[in-house]
């Protein structure tokens, strides 16, 4: 018997909802135009920029960046549970997901507070106004995608998602993922560059 | 490979990216080669976490795009100030 090459291309497919992913084009857009400000201010004002950046703690930047990362992982560990009809695992790997991301929000709060404990609020130079701009835009969003695996992970315990009905999940999850993508431009931007 | 492993290997090189840029900056590396690193970092994302590459082509181009342009806008305003 003979199979056609026709007959075993598996189709690309988008996970997750179209209208999800024309949310997170927009809030991408959004974020590009914020970057783009940060990166055409500082060409304005390097030294300024280069002298904010060092009140900053790269370390700390990378500890968020790592939780971020890590709560992104577990939530796509917890997607492909979902797909195997594991809901109580995906459960379990939801909850861990939210573990880490408190991890980032513990650290984000950690680091505002010390900033405004310096004076180095909104309108202290254009740097940190940009600062916090830029990182409390992103802050909020890292809140609305904790609020999202929440969610999920209440799905998951009355078993509404499972591999015929993951879409609504991959949806969510997908937030998350765009959320990561996010952070790891703005960290070199913000933290790292000299 | 299942796919768990292959979202762990991702997770992992996302890990070693992310503590190379902060290396990196300690030993003065040019400002490009941490923005390549950033790009390296948003393309696993992209094609790993979110299995875009299994996904139609389009989306994928714009995402992948999202960082790279980004990337070199940050890499030219860089330049400019020196």
């Amino acid at each position: 018997m003979c199979i056609s090459a026709e007959a075993v291309v598996i189709p690309r497919r988008l996970p997750g909802d179209l209208a999800m992913w024309l949310f997170m084009l927009a809030e991408l857009s959004v974020f590009a135009l914020l970057i783009a400000a940060f990166a055409v201010t500082q060409t304005l004002t390097p030294q300024l920029f280069a002298d904010s950046r060092q009140l900053l703690d790269t370390s700390t930047g990378l500890a968020m960046t790592l939780s971020l990362l890590s709560a992104g992982l577990l939530a796509a560990l917890a997607q492909q549970r979902v797909r195997q009809a594991q809901a109580g695992q995906a459960l379990g790997l939801l909850l861990l997901a939210l573990l880490a991301a408190c991890g980032y929000l513990g650290l984000k709060l950690a680091e505002y507070q010390h900033l405004l404990s310096l004076g180095l609020g909104l309108e202290y130079n254009t740097f940190f106004t940009l600062y916090w701009i830029l990182t409390g835009f992103h802050f909020l969003h890292v809140l609305l995608g904790m609020v999202i695996l929440a969610w999920l992970a209440a799905g998951c315990r009355r078993r509404r998602y499972g591999p015929g009905n993951c879409s609504g999940f991959e949806s969510g999850v997908l937030y998350w993922h765009m959320v990561d993508l996010i952070w790891v431009v703005l960290f070199p931007l913000v933290y790292v560059l000299a | 490979m299942a796919a768990s492993t292959f979202l762990l290997r991702c997770w992992l090189a996302l890990v070693m990216l992310s503590i190379a840029t902060v290396l990196l900056a300690q030993g003065r590396a040019s400002a490009w080669a941490i923005l390549l690193l950033a790009v390296l970092k948003a393309w696993l994302i992209t094609d790993g976490f979110m299995e875009l590459r299994h996904g139609p082509q389009r989306w994928r181009g714009l995402l992948l795009a999202w960082a790279a342009v980004l990337a070199l806008l940050v890499g030219i305003s860089l330049s400019l100030r020196s």
